[in-house]
């Protein structure tokens, strides 16, 4: 089976998986600090950024594209109800990164190596 | 009539509210969680101002003819304009769709979180709502309500409404305890320090930030008196438990000298002895990268209760534990599961032990600790029996990998998943 190379940058861990392998299956077991929830791709809680190969990474289905989408709409909008101060500060961070790669980790696979990181 | 016999009347807590709720001195277990040796009470309030009523919260379901016979002595259903729920929790939401059929010209205000919650707990999709966050203000003529969006205390929806006028705060469950004394007043009431105490280290203390949020928005209001959902009403030094909650929901270790100084705690328990020369081998590869505090504790040694005190404050968590009967050991699930009633999310976290034959505790231990959303930075370390200078050096560098996660600086690392899979 083809293998690729994910490093955690936040880790230090750079992991040897199959091709195909979603982040997902990888960052929690590595203790990589990508937070998840749902794993379905709805929530949106385990964004990341992609610091090196977004090229090799699957291409965002039409959920994941919504789901970002929803969530970068809520930064620039505002969000009415944040007085959950862990989400507006997530929020924030997320506007800060909005010009760089952000995916999700449940729906992004490895195709060839990268280097990703929490948000 | 209520269970001691007396009747059942309204009680004036200002000259514009009512207190309407219900007493049930029975109940001894409440959420499964919470021991109630007195009962606890269901408080719901009732303001009148000169253009409407406004209802405040209402009782569970099955005290609810004391809170409609209490309601009816000061107010009639037409009157009501306004019903607020600061909190949906089934004993605060049970009269509810009964209050709303008797007032259906009522308008209900809930938090913007509680709107998910409101359907699946009436299944009742028709109840219509007005959802309202910090600063949203309701009239009732001379008298104004105005809202605290105040999430987490202890559900995502709960709210707190400021009666302006009167320096009333509802505050839903925030403030409360278990305790039924139907003189009602703190002033009147017995000694509740224990009920007040107890109720917030099972129900708000793993939200701790959070109250400290919400007591930004409390700390600055006029507070004459806080009326709670549950037990007495705060009217003698309201102050007081505002403070005692700041206090309470301040971090204890990270004061004064070396406040940024990491701590690390190493639990162990062990059988003949090899667990705990693992502890002590980690112990010896973490203060090998020092910088933090580190402190190695046998299980056997101590209670749960001042252990998860420790952990509370600490940074990083190892536990260590020998493998029997194919799991860990009692005490180390004693104190895994008490890690509920603290927030350990993003905690650094490992796991280690001795084992016979299959080890597979280690394992298992590491597997709770993901589960709470503790961060795992090294796959778990098992050694066969007695461990050899070989396998105490293994140990020494798990110390190092753990010590350096903590302290910012990874050490790097290759590894194939196959290696994380493995279980």
């Amino acid at each position: 089976m083809a293998k690729a190379k994910v490093k955690f940058a936040d880790v230090n861990v750079t992991v040897t998986v199959p091709v195909g392998t979603r982040i997902i299956e990888i960052s929690e077991k590595v203790g990589s600090y990508i937070a998840y929830n749902c794993r379905e791709g709805d929530c949106g809680s385990c964004l990341f950024t992609v610091l090196d190969g977004a090229g090799n990474l699957s291409k965002p289905s039409a959920l994941e594209k919504a789901t970002l989408f929803a969530h970068f709409q809520e930064v620039l909008d505002g969000w009415r109800g944040a007085g959950d101060i862990e989400s507006l500060q997530a929020m924030m961070r997320r506007e800060n990164f909005a010009g760089k790669e952000c995916r999700l980790a449940c729906q992004t696979q490895v195709f060839g190596d990268a280097t990703v990181a929490p948000l | 009539m209520t269970q001691h016999g007396e009747a059942v009347e309204p009680v004036a807590v200002t000259g514009r509210v009512h207190w309407i709720g219900a007493f049930d001195p029975k109940m001894r277990t409440f959420d499964v969680i919470l021991k109630t040796p007195n009962g606890t009470t269901y408080n719901a309030y009732l303001v009148r101002g000169s253009d409407g009523v406004a209802v405040i919260d209402t009782v569970k379901a099955e005290t609810a003819d004391q809170f409609f016979a209490r309601l009816e002595a000061v107010a009639s259903y037409d009157e009501i304009k306004v019903i607020v729920l600061n909190h949906l929790e089934p004993d605060h939401s049970g009269a509810l769709p009964e209050l709303m059929r008797r007032a259906p010209q009522a308008t209900l205000y809930i938090s913007e979180a509680a709107q998910l919650m409101l359907k699946a707990l009436l299944n009742n999709s028709d109840i219509a709502y007005t959802p309202v966050t910090t600063n949203d203000r309701v009239s009732l003529g001379d008298r104004t309500l105005r809202f605290l969006n105040t999430p987490y205390l202890h559900w995502p929806d709960t709210q707190c409404t400021y009666l302006e006028e009167e320096g009333v705060l509802f505050s839903g469950d925030v403030f409360g305890c278990h305790y039924c004394d139907e003189q009602l007043f703190n002033d009147c009431v017995g000694d509740f320090r224990f009920s007040f105490e107890y109720y917030y280290s099972h129900i708000m203390r793993p939200f701790k930030h959070y109250v400290l949020s919400a007591l930004e928005l409390i700390e600055p209001l006029q507070i004459k008196l806080i009326a709670p959902t549950h037990g007495p009403i705060l009217r003698d030094h309201p102050r007081h438990y505002v403070e005692r909650y700041r206090e309470m929901s301040t971090p204890r270790l990270h004061l004064g000298i070396d406040h940024d100084v990491k701590t690390m705690i190493i639990f162990y328990i062990s059988s003949y002895g090899n667990t705990m020369h693992m502890a002590e081998a980690i112990r010896d590869g973490a203060a090998e990268v020092g910088g933090f505090r580190i402190s190695l504790y046998d299980l056997e040694g101590g209670e749960v209760e001042p252990f998860v005190d420790l952990v509370e404050e600490a940074d990083a968590i190892l536990v260590g534990s020998p493998t029997i009967n194919g799991d860990a050991v009692k005490p180390v699930w004693d104190l895994l599961s008490s890690f509920a009633k603290i927030n350990v999310k993003g905690k650094v976290a490992g796991a280690f032990g001795s084992y016979g034959w299959s080890g597979e505790a280690v394992r298992m231990v590491e597997d709770r600790l993901r589960g709470l959303k503790m961060r795992v930075p090294a796959g778990g370390l098992r050694i066969k029996l007695i461990p050899s200078e070989d396998e105490l050096e293994t140990c020494r560098d798990y110390g190092r990998d753990i010590g350096s996660f903590l302290m910012g600086k990874p050490r790097a690392r290759e590894i194939d998943m196959s290696q994380l899979s493995a279980s």
